[in-house]
Parts: C-alpha cells; sequence; structure tokens
C-alpha cells in the first residue's frame, strides 16, 4: 500500500467514530473508507484493547458500500489480533447486498463472529 | 473583403435564386442575435456577399450551412469590436488597427511559419490535397474527377488530411518531435475521431504512458472544443482514495443503467478489486466506466488499465489463492465471479488492462 508522500497533502483522520462503554469498544464508520483509512483504524484499535484493556471490539460496517477482499482480510487480521490480545471481535451492519456480494467473491472470514445489529451485537460480547 | 482573386466564375448566373432563397433564413440568424434593423441589413448583406465569393469552393446543397456559419462569425465579430469601441471610447484618438498591427503582424507571420512547417511534415499525398482544395479552391467533384474518385472518397481523405494536419500544427507550434514511433499515429487517429484506430493501437494505453500525448491530446480537444464522449466516465487511479472514487462512479453509471442495489454493489465490489491493483502495483492507471447497449440489453463495461510492471504469468494470477503481495490475493477471481465477462491482458513491462462487463439482467 502506498502511503501519501508529499506534506502538502495530510490526511483526515479516519471517518470513524469509537466510543468505549463499560469493557466494550464501539466503532461506527461514518463513510466509505479506503484502503489506508482502514489499516489506521486496525492500527488504532488494536492499541486500544490495551490501553482501555477493552475485552470487546464491535464494529458497524453498515457505512462502508463494499466489503472487497482488503476490506474483509483487514477485519479477519483485526480479530485474529484482538483475540490474541485477549479482545473478542464481533462485526455488525453487513447489508444483504454486501452479504451476496460477499459470498460470490468467496472470501473466508475466520474467526470472526458476526451479527445483525447493534443489539445483537452487544448481546454477543456480554454473553 | 479578401484580395484573393476569384479561381472560378463558372457557377454562372442560374444559381442566383439559392441566394435569394438563402436570405431570409440569414436574416433570421442575424436578427436572433442583433436588435438594431440597420446593422441587421448590413451584416445580412455582408453574408450574402461572402457566400457569393466562397460560392464555387462549396457544394450547393451545403450552401444553407455555410451562410449560417458565416453569419454567425460575422455577428461575433461585430460584438467584439463593440465591446472593444465601448472600452475606448473615453480616449481622444483610437485607430485601432494600427494600434495592435506590429504585434498583429508578427503573430501573423508565426502562424504562417507554423502552418508551413506542419505542411512540409505532412505526407505529400496530403498536402496535394488541401492545397489543391483550400488554396485553389477546387471542389471535391472537381479533384475527384480528376483522379478517378468519388466526390465522397475525397471528402473523406479531406476530413483525414485535416486531422492530420492539425496534429503536425500541434508538433509544430510546440516546436517538439514526437518522443515515439507511436505518438504520430495515436494523436492522428484521436484528431480524426476513428475509433477503431485508437483501439487498435491501443491509444488509451500510450496516453497513459506518454506524458508528452496526453498533453497534446488536450490541446487537440481545445481546438476541436469536444468534451469527452457522452456516457463515458474517465477516473484517473493514483492512490488509495481513487479506489473509492472508481467505485463510487462505478455506482452512478450503474444506476444510471438501471441495476438493483445488489448488482450495484457487486459491479462496484468488482471495481474495487481490480482498482486496488493498479494502486498496489502500477504507478498510475485508469478506470472507465461506459454505459453499453446490445439489442435491448443494457449493461455496464469497465476498462482498468494501468502502465505498471504487468503480471508475468495471467493465468497463475487468475488462480484462486495464487498471491503476490503480502499474502493478500489479487482479488481477480473473485471479481471475475462477480461479473459476467471479464478478461485480463497483461505484456510484463507494460501494463495490465482488466476488461470487464455486467448486463442487466
Amino acid at each position: 500500500m502506498k502511503i501519501d508522500e508529499g506534506p502538502s497533502r495530510a490526511r483526515a483522520p479516519v471517518p470513524a467514530s469509537i466510543l468505549s462503554q463499560g469493557t466494550n469498544l464501539i466503532v461506527s464508520i461514518h463513510t466509505a473508507l479506503d484502503d489506508e483509512q482502514l489499516m489506521l483504524l486496525q492500527r488504532d484499535l488494536l492499541d486500544r484493547v490495551g490501553r482501555q484493556r477493552a475485552k470487546g471490539i464491535l464494529i458497524d460496517v453498515a457505512a462502508l458500500d463494499v466489503l472487497d477482499s482488503f476490506a474483509i482480510r483487514t477485519l479477519a487480521d483485526l480479530a485474529y489480533m484482538a483475540q490474541l490480545r485477549g479482545a473478542e471481535t464481533v462485526v455488525v451492519g453487513i447489508s444483504p447486498e454486501v452479504a451476496m456480494a460477499m459470498v460470490r467473491l468467496a472470501v473466508e472470514m475466520p474467526l470472526m463472529r458476526t451479527a445483525l445489529d447493534l443489539e445483537e451485537g452487544l448481546q454477543c460480547l456480554t454473553s | 473583403m479578401n484580395g484573393a482573386p476569384r479561381v472560378r466564375n463558372a457557377a454562372g448566373t442560374h444559381h442566383d435564386e439559392d441566394l435569394v432563397n438563402l436570405e431570409p433564413m440569414v436574416r433570421r440568424v442575424v436578427g436572433a442575435r442583433v436588435k438594431d434593423p440597420h446593422a441587421v441589413d448590413d451584416l445580412v448583406q455582408e453574408t450574402l456577399a461572402r457566400v457569393v465569393a466562397a460560392r464555387s469552393r462549396i457544394e450547393a446543397d451545403s450552401l444553407p450551412q455555410y451562410a449560417a456559419v458565416t453569419a454567425r462569425n460575422l455577428v461575433a465579430s461585430m460584438a467584439t469590436r463593440s465591446i472593444r469601441a465601448r472600452e475606448r471610447s473615453h480616449l481622444l484618438v483610437d485607430d485601432p488597427e494600427d494600434e495592435d498591427a506590429p504585434v498583429a503582424d508578427v503573430l501573423l507571420r508565426e502562424e504562417r511559419h507554423i502552418v508551413m512547417t506542419a505542411l512540409a511534415k505532412l505526407p505529400d499525398a496530403d498536402r496535394l490535397l488541401l492545397l489543391a482544395h483550400e488554396v485553389e479552391g477546387q471542389d471535391t467533384a472537381t479533384i475527384a474527377s480528376g483522379n478517378g474518385s468519388t466526390p465522397g472518397a475525397v471528402a473523406a481523405r479531406l476530413f483525414r488530411a485535416r486531422a492530420n494536419l492539425r496534429v503536425e500544427y500541434l508538433f509544430a507550434a510546440e516546436q517538439l518531435e514526437p518522443p515515439t514511433d507511436r505518438c504520430r499515429p495515436v494523436l492522428r487517429a484521436i484528431s480524426s475521431a476513428d475509433r477503431r484506430r485508437q483501439q487498435d493501437l491501443d491509444a488509451a494505453g500510450h496516453l497513459l504512458r506518454c506524458t508528452t500525448c496526453a498533453r497534446l491530446r488536450a490541446l487537440l480537444g481545445a481546438r476541436r472544443g469536444e468534451q469527452d464522449e457522452e456516457g463515458v466516465v474517465r477516473v484517473p487511479v493514483a492512490r488509495d482514495a481513487d479506489v473509492v472514487l472508481a467505485r463510487q462512479k462505478a455506482r452512478e453509471v450503474a444506476a444510471e443503467v438501471g441495476f438493483s442495489a445488489t448488482d450495484m454493489t457487486l459491479v462496484a465490489t468488482a471495481i474495487s478489486e481490480v482498482t486496488r491493483n493498479i494502486v498496489k502495483f502500477a504507478e498510475r492507471g485508469e478506470v472507465v466506466l461506459t454505459l453499453i447497449r446490445h439489442e435491448h440489453r443494457q449493461g455496464i463495461h469497465v476498462v482498468a488499465r494501468d502502465v505498471g510492471p504487468g503480471i508475468e504469468d495471467p493465468e497463475e494470477a487468475m488462480r484462486d489463492g495464487f498471491s503476490t503481495c503480502q499474502g493478500f490475493g489479487l482479488g481477480l477471481p473473485g471479481a471475475k465471479r462477480l461479473m459476467d465477462h471479464f478478461e485480463l491482458t497483461s505484456n510484463a513491462g507494460e501494463g495490465t488492462t482488466v476488461t470487464m462487463e455486467k448486463w442487466l439482467p
């Protein structure tokens, strides 16, 4: 992946907000993210698992227009790495269209749990 | 008017009624743009006079178009003159013709020099044809009978010769030589708007690679006042954010075609996969989205091309699980499964082109 060259084009922060609720991190993504922003988000979340002693990460991807192989891989890697640091990851908000595209792409999502929406995702994490 | 001698006067007087028929049309054209009735009369007369002067070079059925264009041009130049006059009304002495003369003269001479250089670079046949038609004033029928051709064929050759002259003019005006052997044929194909030839030459690929041609192409477009073809969306791709842009544009085009939300997402996902490869492996490239129609069916046509290192073994790249980059697959087999048609062409060292299509069910 290429990092932006030149200081003239400073990157805006990743358009996602991260709330901590109890021992969980709740991540809601606001707009479509490019690869670099996804990687930044992944790094940031991994850091926070240690800093905030989080036990669960809930990621709402409803705003992502597309979950392609890179996005899926990045999320799956995050789930794996977070698990290695003792935190569980749940992805929520995958729309029917995105689900269909993911099945056609035939990319596996090992180790990552998914739930319909925020509510069910939280239940997943607390149970 | 111009001081050039009338070359042929053979058109004769029996065509004068054509001219009479033209008058109301010219009056409408001018009247729609100019209010002052005296000015309208002047401009109509001037237009008709020019049409008469040019008559021997024009075929009878294109006379009305010629008259209309001439009238519009005259109205435009009158408008420029009156604006100039207004701007200069505070000056006691205004001799606009004289004041700009030295500059105008130099510009004219320079322009002439450029045109001469460009003409000299043209193939002999093109040059002779252009001279015969534009300078000596022979019409297409005369030229055709001279060399056993048809007026239509001569007109087509004239069109190509003018297209070639535009290219040579640009080279001369910019004072540069084409950097590669392919520049000249590619630019000629673009100048003459010859789609098939552009495709044969892989003009789009060449434009990505050759910055000189990309610049000249823009100038060619500006000269002819043309935009990109209708229904075609081009997205230049160089960095991560362009991947998102490409798939958003794809969604817009797919929505225009009438795809369902699911199919739009499939198309956007496929484009995301192929565009990412451009960012990852090549310095730059582009994604071209076209709305296509074929026997009542509609669809979207996607070309993603780059000028990167190319893929050494395209067949291997299409196998599931194949990957060269940090353990990620290329996403190409996935993209193929999302679309109706998928084609990958790549030559090591020359870049990669992925062509995909998706049709409305």
